[in-house]
C-alpha cells in the first residue's frame, strides 16, 4: 500500500515535470526511484535502461501524443520487480504506456475548454490573473498519471507473481529475447526523422562499423563524428553557395 | 523601430524563465501552447504595458492567445525575441510580433527536435543506459546532470540571448545558422544511431543443423560476414516498415516483435 502510494506520488511528480521543468521525462531517470521504493535498485536500472533505449526516438512531435513513458515506466518497473523478471517489466510497460496515452489525449482534448476562459481573463485586462488558469490543470496532470499508477501497482503487485509463475518458460524467454530486439523500433523512429537523404545512410554505417569492429561506445563515436559533421556541413554550405556567388576563396587552389 | 534604453530588465526575463516551466501545462488540441505562451510572457507585458490603458492590455493579451506551438527549448529563444520586438514596436506595428512568432515557431521546433530530442537526448540516454546495464547508478545520475545542463542552459540563455540579440538573430544569418546546426546534429545523431544498433539491438540465432559430420551454426556464419549483421538488417527492416507506415504503427510493431520473438524462441531459432 505504502509502496503503491509512493510510486503513484512519484509518477504524479514526473507527470508535472514532463509538462513543466522537463528534468526527468525519461524511463532511465524515472525507473531508479521506483526501484528504491520497491527495494530493488539493480533491477530497476535494467528495466529503466531497456525502456530508455526502446523509447529512444519516442516523444511528442507536433500535435502527436506519444505513448506515455511515465506511467509505462513506473508501472512496468514496479511490477517487473514484483515479478522478479526484467522481461515482464518491459512487456508490461508497453501496453500500459498505450492505455495511459489515451488518457493524455483525453486530457489535452478536454482542456480545450480553457481557451474561452483565457479569453475572458484577457478581457479583464489584468495581467496578474493569467497565471491562475494553470493551477487546476496541474491537479489533473498529476492525477492522470498518479491514479492509474496507484491502481495498477496496488492491485497488480499482489497477483503478478502468481501470473508469472504460471506462465510457460518459453514465453518468458521469448519476451526476454524480444526486449533486446525492441530497441530497434526506437532507433528506427529516430532514423525516420533524421534520414531525409539516402546518402546519410553512410553515417549510420560508419557509426555501426566503429562500434562493431573497434568496440567503441557511444561517447567516442560521438567525438569522432564531430569532424565528419563539420565537413558535411561545410560541403552542404559550399554546395549551396557555389552557384549563387563566386567568393574570394576561389583563387585558393 | 526606436532605439531607447532597454525597458525590460534582467529580472523580468528571469521571471519569464521560471514561468517557462508551466508553459506546457495548458497545451491543448485547439490553441496548443497559446495559453502557456501568454502565461510565460506576462512579466514582459506587465513591464511594457504598466501605464497603458485597459484596451491596450486586453489587446496585448489577446495577441498572445493566438495559436502557437514549438519546441519548449526553442520557445525560450522565441520568447526572448518576441520580448525585444514587443519593446521596439509601436501599438500599430504589433502585427509584426505575431508574424515573427508564427514565422519562427515551425523552423525552430524543427531545430529543437533535431538537436535536443534526436541528438542530445539519445546520446546521453545511451551513455546512461550502457552504464545502467552494467548495474551502475552513475548511469541515470550522469544522464540527469548532462541533460539538464544543456536543457536548462538553453532555456535560460535562450531567453536572454533572444532578447539581447532580438531581430539581429533572424534578419542576418539567423536562418543559415539554424540550417547548419541542423546539418551538424544530423550527422552526429546518425553516427550515434549506428553505434547504438551495434551495441544495443541484440539478435542471436541458436539455429543450427548437421550435414553429415559438419555442424552448421548459423550465428557463426553471420558473425564471419560481419559481427552484428542481424541487428543491422533487422533495424533496417524495422526502419523501412516504420517509414512505409509513417511511424503510426510503432506500438503494433513492438507487439508484433514480442509475438514473433516468443514463437521463434519456442521453435529454437532465436535465443
Amino acid at each position: 500500500m505504502t509502496q503503491a502510494l509512493l510510486i503513484a506520488l512519484w509518477a504524479g511528480i514526473a507527470a508535472l515535470d514532463d509538462l513543466g521543468t522537463q528534468m526527468l521525462r525519461r524511463p532511465l531517470l524515472i525507473a531508479p526511484v521506483v526501484g528504491i521504493i520497491m527495494g530493488n535498485l539493480e533491477m530497476s536500472l535494467l528495466i529503466g535502461a531497456t525502456l530508455e533505449v526502446m523509447w529512444m526516438g519516442v516523444g511528442n512531435v507536433g500535435a502527436y501524443s506519444a505513448p506515455d513513458m511515465i506511467s509505462g515506466t513506473a508501472i512496468g518497473t514496479a511490477l517487473g520487480i514484483a515479478s522478479g523478471q526484467v522481461a515482464t517489466g518491459v512487456a508490461l510497460a508497453v501496453p500500459t504506456s498505450l492505455l495511459a496515452q489515451q488518457l493524455l489525449i483525453v486530457y489535452r482534448a478536454s482542456i480545450v475548454s480553457l481557451n474561452p476562459i483565457a479569453h475572458r481573463i484577457a478581457d479583464t485586462g489584468d495581467f496578474s490573473k493569467v497565471i491562475r488558469i494553470n493551477y487546476i490543470p496541474m491537479i489533473f496532470v498529476f492525477a492522470v498519471r498518479a491514479v492509474p499508477t496507484f491502481l495498477a501497482v496496488y492491485f497488480g503487485a499482489g497477483i503478478i507473481d502468481d501470473v508469472v509463475a504460471a506462465l510457460p518458460t518459453f514465453l518468458i524467454d521469448g519476451l526476454g529475447v524480444a526486449s533486446k530486439i525492441i530497441p530497434a523500433v526506437g532507433i528506427g523512429i529516430l532514423m525516420m526523422q533524421m534520414i531525409h537523404e539516402h546518402i546519410l545512410w553512410v553515417f549510420v554505417l560508419a557509426g555501426f562499423t566503429l562500434s562493431v569492429y573497434l568496440g567503441l561506445s557511444v561517447l567516442p563515436v560521438t567525438l569522432i563524428s564531430l569532424p565528419l559533421a563539420y565537413l558535411y556541413d561545410l560541403a552542404v554550405l559550399k554546395g549551396n553557395q557555389s552557384h549563387v556567388d563566386i567568393n574570394e576563396e576561389d583563387y585558393d587552389l | 523601430m526606436k532605439t531607447v534604453e532597454n525597458k525590460i530588465t534582467k529580472k523580468d526575463l528571469d521571471r519569464v524563465f521560471w514561468r517557462l516551466h508551466i508553459l506546457q501545462i495548458t497545451n491543448n488540441f485547439e490553441s496548443m501552447q497559446a495559453i502557456g505562451f501568454l502565461s510565460t510572457f506576462v512579466p514582459v507585458l506587465e513591464r511594457l504595458y504598466a501605464d497603458a490603458p485597459k484596451e491596450q492590455k486586453v489587446e496585448a493579451m489577446k495577441r498572445h492567445l493566438q495559436f502557437y506551438n514549438s519546441h519548449l527549448n526553442s520557445n525560450a529563444l522565441i520568447i526572448g525575441i518576441a520580448a525585444a520586438v514587443e519593446e521596439t514596436t509601436d501599438e500599430e506595428e504589433k502585427d509584426t510580433v505575431t508574424a515573427i512568432k508564427t514565422g519562427l515557431m515551425g523552423p525552430l521546433a524543427g531545430v529543437g527536435d533535431s538537436v535536443l530530442k534526436f541528438t542530445v537526448l539519445p546520446i546521453f540516454g545511451s551513455i546512461g543506459a550502457s552504464l545502467a546495464f552494467a548495474g551502475s547508478l552513475m548511469g541515470p545520475i550522469l544522464m540527469f546532470v548532462l541533460y539538464n545542463i544543456i536543457s536548462m542552459g538553453t532555456k535560460y540563455y535562450g531567453i536572454h540571448y533572444g532578447y539581447s540579440k532580438g531581430m539581429e538573430l533572424i534578419s542576418k544569418s539567423g536562418n543559415n545558422v539554424l540550417t547548419r546546426l541542423y546539418n551538424f546534429s544530423n550527422v552526429v545523431g546518425l553516427m550515434v544511431i549506428g553505434a547504438l544498433i551495434a551495441s544495443i539491438v541484440k539478435v542471436n540465432t541458436v539455429f543450427q543443423f548437421t550435414v553429415g559430420e559438419n555442424e552448421i551454426v548459423f550465428q557463426e556464419l553471420f558473425d564471419k560476414v560481419m559481427p552484428g549483421l542481424l541487428s543491422l538488417l533487422l533495424t533496417t527492416l524495422i526502419y523501412f516498415i516504420l517509414r512505409k507506415t509513417n511511424g503510426k504503427h510503432a506500438s503494433k510493431l513492438i507487439f508484433g516483435i514480442m509475438v514473433l520473438a516468443v514463437i521463434l524462441t519456442y521453435f529454437g531459432v532465436l535465443g
